[in-house]
């Protein structure tokens, strides 16, 4: 209990620098502090739960490998979510239907409901491929550079997806925004 | 125009927050087992190829008769090399079948098999080695 107590009192670099040098208890800690972000990001991406689970486990078993790499330069959370959006394309990239499924496909059509709607529903609104691009941006912090060069897809085409998923977030999850005390957005 | 420099923020923000998944601890104890398996693993391969692959240094080494003109020479240390490999191969065997026993195996025999010592010895060298390889390989892809 003692030990335990100490692990969750533990800044996530503390933990990291001690899973550098082998501590496997300590990594442990910070997978139970992070795995539900890192698998939550890749059902985001597009990940069936299975393989979503799957990536996630892989992307903790690199991460430890590399666990001298994290000197705390943003979080620990961020640094392994990026670890596993690379291994959820680098695999998707294996099957070869994949770059025929990167089309615009048509969207879902969600009911719109007025009020809230979370981050998940209004996903579901935006094609495969916006859905990646933002869950890739804004879930995963890479840059448009960075995505445009994991999916092999030119840097334009990687903003438009962006910058529609986000025009299509942004309608969907408005009034929560309200909800919120944001201010509505000013259409010109 | 919508302020995207306000959206955006809070899109991550959004992002940020982690779905409550119920089986978050179980996921947790998967990856630590994993760590160690893989640990255990990487250990035994990477030190039964080491001797392996010491062994069939020595003995190619031994019988390559290169440059010295060293035939009866060569030739006795090659049998002694044989002999040496044969003893290896018997205790090859039972670091594999107590190895085996760590991994819950213990009750496939590779001690009562089929084939003779120094066969086994050299079967056994091949498959490690394949082994390490691949492990290797994978080691690397994933970096």
């Amino acid at each position: 209990m003692t030990a335990s107590r100490r692990l969750a009192d533990l800044h996530d670099v503390e933990l990291a620098a001690l899973a550098a040098a082998g501590g496997r208890r300590e990594f442990g800690e910070l997978v139970r502090r992070h795995g539900s972000s890192v698998r939550g990001l890749l059902r985001r991406m597009g990940a069936d739960p299975a393989s979503a689970d799957d990536i996630a486990q892989d992307a903790f078993l690199q991460a430890f490998e590399k666990c001298a790499e994290f000197r705390g330069e943003g979080t620990f959370a961020a640094w392994v979510r990026r670890i596993a959006a690379r291994l959820y394309i680098k695999r998707k990239a294996r099957d070869a239907r994949f770059t025929a499924e990167i089309e615009d496909g048509e969207d879902e059509t969600v009911p719109d409901q007025a009020g809230l709607m979370d981050l998940d529903e209004a996903l579901k609104g935006l094609s495969e491929i916006e859905r990646l691009c933002v869950s890739l941006c804004h879930g995963a912090g890479l840059s448009h550079a960075e995505i445009a060069a994991a999916l092999n897809t030119p840097l334009g085409t990687v903003k438009s997806h962006v910058k529609r998923g986000l025009d299509k977030l942004r309608a969907r999850l408005s009034p929560e925004r309200e909800a919120y005390g944001r201010p509505a957005d000013v259409r010109a | 125009m919508s302020a995207p420099d306000e959206f955006d923020p809070y899109i991550e923000r959004l992002f940020g927050r982690a779905p409550a998944l119920p089986d978050a601890e179980t996921f947790a104890r998967r990856v630590e087992q994993r760590l160690n398996t893989g640990t255990r693993f990487r250990t035994f391969a990477l030190g039964a190829a080491g001797l392996v692959g010491g062994v069939i240094a020595v003995r190619e080494t031994v019988a390559a008769n290169l440059s010295f003109n060293l035939d009866e020479t060569s030739a006795g240390a090659t049998r002694l090399v044989d002999t040496g490999v044969a003893a290896a191969a018997g205790q090859t065997q039972g670091v594999i079948q107590t190895s085996l026993a760590g991994f819950g195996l213990d009750n496939l025999d590779v001690a009562g098999g089929a084939l003779a010592g120094a066969q086994m010895f050299w079967v056994t060298a091949a498959i490690l080695i394949a082994g390490a390889t691949v492990v290797v390989t994978r080691m690397m892809q994933e970096i």
